[in-house]
């Protein structure tokens, strides 16, 4: 079978990714980088579009005026139409659609703390791509030249998932505290058993139930795309458990602020409450603004619940992988350990690996998270000028709380921020507004000098990103109207389910067990 | 193709059809698809590691 179609296609996106890199480079676009607001992404919409595009042109021509015969490197080189398809459209959707919503949204307003409507029903680039390939697949059905190349997403998103490892650190698991560990463990570990528990009996595939557990058990889609091919997931369903995630999420977020202040619970409550009981990161983050507007107490308390839950993610996978393979393969008579062997999905530890690697600190320092890590030890033009010091000298005054007060006066004596807890304590002062813009906006610049980001870690994120936009819009491509009746509706029953279960069971022990410190 | 391999819609529904790989890969095992995932990703790792910062 030769599988390479004479066609035009790749070509022709070749030439477009090229326009797209030409026009940005030669400043064509500045109007629409500048109403956008994608300045940021100026650097990769020029060098991804000349490194595909001429990729692209050069393989395009091959497929147009090159002679196929059946064999490796026709299978193979075919693959280039449809991977190009796949990637040409998360371009678009990242460059263009993604921020042209949020500039819809941002038109509105905030509508939750300081989250806007984008924020909060996640209409991100990840999010539109899967949608843009149900539209694709549904609407105008995958080309012929492109069904080859659509069948290498899964290999882009399980790549991501392996760098996933590189963002966590276990020396950042070390600090967090003991409650929250107790709290996130028993609460992920808890709603991962009743889904699948709840899947065995109402008779869902393995596979459901499997991704079902992760993304309700830890958060988002990190956790559903991490978890996917360990039980060998359907398109279809991930994109279910996104959709239940985000859809559960939107709801607590309001509804938890208005319980939260019923219950007149004080911001370690709420924050720890939201930050087992809401799925998605912005929408925990949102909640916690909602609850407590003019400081970040509640944010950083739900932000440490948050993170526990996410680096408890490598523990569901390698359990999922453990309970999908003794699930499918558990008949009797069957060598568990030895299926297990057979069937455990390398790419899993490579994650575990690439986790284990940047907690040795060799991509950034070994307490980082996510690439972000505090450090002080800075040059002498970071430090705050004489006439910032006077600025805030002279508004101390106004500061009641003895806690932002004292984190005030040591930043003026070392002209800057001397520690962690200083640097919170002040980012809490100035979400109160209680300073002058001038002061608020020195407080920001003595933030910024002491909070540094690791550039592999960076180079890493934009890799993960992509990487994951290429495979969720593949995975879009593969989530017909026909897959979405036959998987029905119980999957969303069963996420209401554990979802409502969790929310009430954790406002149950944080109402017993939390008090106002940690 | 992998009995317990996921019968794809896609591939039903729009009639293709391949030969080699499953609906849902081009690899003909998931084994041999999460070998080049980690190959690919090591790959990245020690690019980032020695070209940036």
């Amino acid at each position: 079978m030769v599988y390479t179609q004479r066609s035009p296609a790749l070509l022709v996106m070749g030439v477009i990714m090229l326009a797209i890199g030409a026009s940005v480079s030669l400043g064509l676009q500045d109007g629409v980088i500048k109403y956008l607001g994608i300045g940021k992404m100026v650097s990769e919409m020029t060098s991804l579009s000349f490194v595909f595009g001429t990729i692209a042109v050069v393989v395009g021509l091959w497929h147009l005026f090159g002679r196929h015969v059946e064999g490796n490197l026709d299978y193979y080189l075919s693959t280039v139409a449809g991977a190009t398809f796949i990637l040409l459209i998360a371009m678009l959707i990242r460059w263009y659609v993604a921020p042209q919503v949020a500039v819809w949204s941002k038109a509105l307003g905030p509508v939750m703390g300081d989250k806007y409507l984008h924020d909060v029903l996640g209409l991100n680039y990840v999010v539109l791509g899967i949608l843009a390939g149900i539209l694709v697949v549904n609407v105008f059905k995958v080309p012929r030249w492109a069904e080859n190349g659509v069948r290498l997403s899964r290999l882009g998103l399980k790549t991501g998932v392996v760098l996933l490892g590189v963002l966590y650190s276990a020396a950042e698991l070390r600090q967090l505290g003991g409650l929250s560990i107790v709290m996130i463990g028993f609460f992920v570990l808890g709603s991962v058993g009743l889904t699948l528990w709840m899947g065995a009996r109402r008779n869902i595939p393995n596979s459901m139930g499997g991704v079902l557990s992760a993304g309700m058990g830890v958060c988002g889609v990190s956790a559903a795309v991490a978890s996917a091919p360990v039980v060998q997931a359907k398109s279809v369903e991930i994109a279910y458990t996104i959709g239940t995630i985000l859809l559960w999420g939107v709801g607590c977020m309001f509804l938890f602020p208005v319980i939260g202040h019923l219950l007149h619970m004080g911001p370690v409550q709420f924050g720890a409450w939201a930050g087992t009981g809401i799925l998605n990161s912005a929408q925990v983050a949102g909640a916690a603004l909602a609850f407590q507007p003019g400081g970040i107490e509640t944010l950083k308390v739900a932000e440490i619940f948050n993170i526990t839950r996410v680096l408890i993610l490598p523990i569901i996978v390698v359990w999922l992988a453990v309970w999908y393979v003794k699930r499918e393969e558990g008949a009797p008579g069957v060598n568990v350990g030895r299926v297990v062997f057979e069937k455990f999905p390398i790419f899993v530890i490579g994650f575990l690996l690439m986790f284990a690697l940047s907690s040795t600190g060799v991509f950034a320092p070994a307490e980082h998270y996510k690439g972000k890590y505090f450090d002080n030890d800075i040059k002498g033009e970071k430090l705050l000028t004489p006439q910032q010091l006077t600025t805030l000298e002279s508004e101390l005054g106004k500061v009641q709380r003895e806690d932002q007060k004292a984190a005030l006066d040591r930043l003026i004596q070392g002209r800057k921020l001397m520690s962690p807890d200083d640097d919170d304590v002040l980012r809490g002062l100035v979400n109160a507004n209680v300073l002058s813009k001038d002061a608020n906006s020195i407080l920001k610049d003595a933030h910024k000098a002491v909070r540094h980001t690791a550039k592999k870690i960076t180079a890493f994120r934009h890799w993960i990103t992509w990487l994951f936009a290429f495979g969720l819009t593949g995975l879009g491509m593969q989530i017909t109207i026909a897959s979405i009746r036959q998987a029905g509706g119980e999957p969303l029953v069963i996420g209401g389910v554990v979802g409502t279960a969790k929310a009430v069971l954790s406002l149950i022990v944080v109402l017993l067990f939390v008090r106002e410190t940690i | 193709m992998d009995p317990r391999s996921q019968d794809i819609d896609l591939q039903q529904e729009s009639g293709a059809k391949f030969h080699r790989g499953s609906a849902l890969s081009i690899f003909k095992s998931d084994r041999r698809e999460d070998w080049m995932a980690l190959l690919c990703a090591l790959a990245i790792v020690i690019g980032v590691y020695f070209t940036v910062g």
